[in-house]
């Protein structure tokens, strides 16, 4: 009973304590108007990757950092869970929200999971963006996209070309891809396939799913280059799909007789360029990509950046388009033998 | 007037304060009913988990396998709704499989007589194992929004509290709470008092399971979604949450009471602390960090008392 007693004292200093402060903190939550006048603000920017730690968000995070500096007047939050699990990324909104912050740019590991929780942000008048992968459009304002899914999938494609001789490259390629439900993935095949019309010699002979599985990838491809003795080179397009198709290739010696392409940070695919096993890893600028969504935060806080935009400021990137509710980095970059060593994420 | 007699529970009292207060200095943003509605959201899955881990722990058992009955009633849950089964039905389906596989558990630790940590490490790896082949591991949602709505908000803490409360009861006031102390003492000596032990230990791990089937659904309503990879790692933060509140993993020690305030001292930490320094990967080493000095703090409080002049015991003649 006397421990009854203890928990009983122990609720009314806790609701005591939040009840006296509840009527002070209302009133500083109020967001500005987007005039002239609170582009000085100091703002709050909260940042959210999929999964914190891993290198391709770490240098993203670097890009934000930098406009965070460069702007002088936002206060950058870069955190994320290490699990990657989609619910400790709502708890995280959920405490920004509490918070009071800003903005919340999201890189949804799951936007089911996270809608609910972005949707209450928006509801306690916080600005959300997505960016690197989208949501529910209803759940937030804009999307910073990193490349349309032309772009990649053309890049794939002509990287894939160049290193088998160009126009007149010659030879039968695969695909190996995430999921076959995978969404972003199958809209870069469907590019993929566009853009192959153009080099005549090149045939597309398998599209074989990974399931975001190294291990499942590197004996897919296995059997792909016992099945087709002829193949050429293989797209492996997820970041999981990748490492495990080079080590097949690597391991069958047969590096530099099939290649291999993807999408890929430098870091985790340096070995296998300079083995030879793959000559070009393809990605866009994701330093950049950091950077442009701090900038597009800013500008949505101070109205510039609304529905009807065309174009937003993004400080050394000039301006960048804006088309409907998506900002455009656009541009890949493609890292070969000559230039990986100057990258380091 | 009663000798003061330090507790568990005033331990963590001690700590709560010193959090609270210090949160309202930092972060006066963090100690306001707003913050604490939206921050509470969260904890109730692993709450209500925890009553019924504290039970089994109190029999020197342990079920490690809470987790993976929640994913598995989820995706069952999910899978249901997909198949066009009333949510009403699909609710109090997903309860009884609940129960069922945590009942399964309580089959093998009485009649298989197998250790309860094997056999729920055991279940922990089958039941997620199945939760991921029935689900191909795809998300499942699209709920509807009256149920997602009823599921959420004040149901939750009325479940949790009802089951708190009910526990607490049952474990001061009844026979049944007796004997679950009893079992954790002295097993044998229980068994020969004629205390249904196979049966005792049956209907806890069978409550675990209903608990879990019950947080499941929750889950998926706070979530919008069931999938095979939920709630992992549940079990670690129950058992914590268990020892913190006082229970003893050797059994027979453990009360309600110091679960609830365990429970709210891991989850303020946890929140203040990634509120506070923005460093989720900081949680961890918090948490664990937080259970230590709850032990150092009693076991010195412990040694004070000890200290007091007490009757001194002649030495025994040397023969």
């Amino acid at each position: 009973m006397k421990n009854l007693f203890a928990l009983c004292a122990l609720a009314i200093v806790l609701v005591g304590c939040s009840g006296g402060d509840a009527a002070k903190s209302e009133s500083p939550t109020d967001k500005p108007g987007g005039s002239a006048a609170s582009e000085s603000k100091q703002i709050t920017v909260a940042m959210l990757p999929k999964k914190k730690g891993v290198p391709y968000f770490t240098s993203c995070s670097e890009g934000a950092m930098e406009a965070a500096k460069e702007l002088g007047n936002v206060e950058l939050i870069y955190d994320g869970p290490t699990s990657g699990d989609a619910a400790d990324a709502v708890k995280l909104i959920d405490q920004w929200t509490a918070q009071g912050v800003d903005v919340i740019a999201v890189s949804p590991n799951d936007p089911a999971v996270l809608g609910p929780a972005m949707k209450r942000a928006c509801d306690a008048g916080i600005k959300v963006l997505t960016w690197d992968a989208d949501a529910d459009a209803a759940n937030r304002e804009f999307l910073v996209n990193q490349a349309t899914p032309e772009e990649i999938g053309n890049s794939l494609v002509d990287a894939m070309a160049k290193d088998l001789g160009g126009d007149s490259a010659t030879g039968e390629v695969a695909i190996v891809t995430a999921s076959l439900t995978a969404a972003n993935q199958n809209e870069w095949i469907k590019f993929m396939k566009v853009r192959l019309e153009k080099y005549p010699g090149l045939k597309l002979i398998a599209t074989k799913p990974s399931n975001e599985d190294q291990k499942l990838a590197f004996s897919v491809t296995q059997d792909l280059m016992k099945v087709y003795p002829n193949l050429k080179g293989v797209f492996a397009i997820s970041s999981v799909a990748f490492p495990g198709a080079a080590e097949a290739v690597k391991q069958a010696g047969k590096a530099g007789k099939v290649l291999v392409t993807g999408l890929s940070t430098p870091n985790d695919m340096k070995t296998y360029v300079k083995e030879d096993v793959v000559k070009s890893v393809i990605l866009w600028n994701t330093k950049d990509l950091g950077y442009l969504t701090v900038f597009a935060a800013r500008e949505l806080v101070d109205g510039k950046l609304k529905a009807g935009s065309t174009t937003v400021a993004a400080g050394r990137l000039g301006e960048k388009k804006v088309v409907g509710d998506n900002v455009m980095l656009g541009g890949t970059i493609t890292f070969n033998k000559e230039n990986i060593d100057q990258f380091d994420f | 007037m009663k000798t003061f007699r330090w507790s568990r529970e005033l331990t963590l009292i001690v700590l709560l304060v010193c959090l609270m207060g210090a949160a309202s200095v930092l972060e006066p943003k963090f100690v306001t009913v707003r913050a604490q509605t939206l921050l509470a959201t969260h904890l109730w899955e692993l709450a209500l988990v925890a009553i019924p881990m504290l039970l089994i722990v109190i029999t020197a058992g342990i079920d490690l396998s809470v987790g993976s009955m929640v994913a598995l009633s989820a995706v069952s849950f999910g899978l249901m709704f997909e198949r066009n089964v009333p949510p009403v039905v699909a609710v109090a389906l997903t309860v009884v499989i609940g129960t069922l596989l945590g009942g399964l558990n309580g089959w093998f630790v009485t009649k298989m007589k197998v250790h309860p940590l094997l056999v729920t490490l055991a279940t922990l790896a089958a039941y997620r194992g199945m939760a991921e082949g029935i689900s191909t591991a795809r998300a499942i949602s699209g709920y509807p929004d009256w149920l997602l709505s009823a599921l959420q908000g004040p149901t939750p803490v009325v479940i949790f509290v009802l089951a708190a409360l009910g526990t607490h009861l049952v474990m001061t006031r009844t026979y049944f709470g007796r004997w679950v102390l009893a079992i954790g003492t002295e097993e044998n000596v229980s068994r020969f008092s004629r205390i249904p032990v196979d049966r005792v230990k049956l209907w806890l791990y069978g409550f675990s399971g209903l608990i879990c089937g019950i947080a499941a659904i929750l889950l998926v309503a706070r979530n919008n979604t069931a999938k095979a990879d939920m709630a992992s790692g549940l079990e670690l933060d129950a058992i914590t949450a268990v020892v913190l509140g006082g229970a003893s993993i050797h059994g027979g020690k453990g009360r309600v009471t110091g679960l609830v305030l365990g429970l709210i001292l891991i989850h303020e930490t946890r929140e203040f602390v990634s509120w506070h320094w923005k460093q989720n990967e900081l949680n961890l080493v918090v948490i664990g960090s937080l259970l230590i000095l709850t032990v150092l703090l009693e076991n010195i409080a412990e040694i004070r008392k000890n200290r007091k002049p007490q009757p001194v015991n002649p030495a025994p003649a040397k023969s």
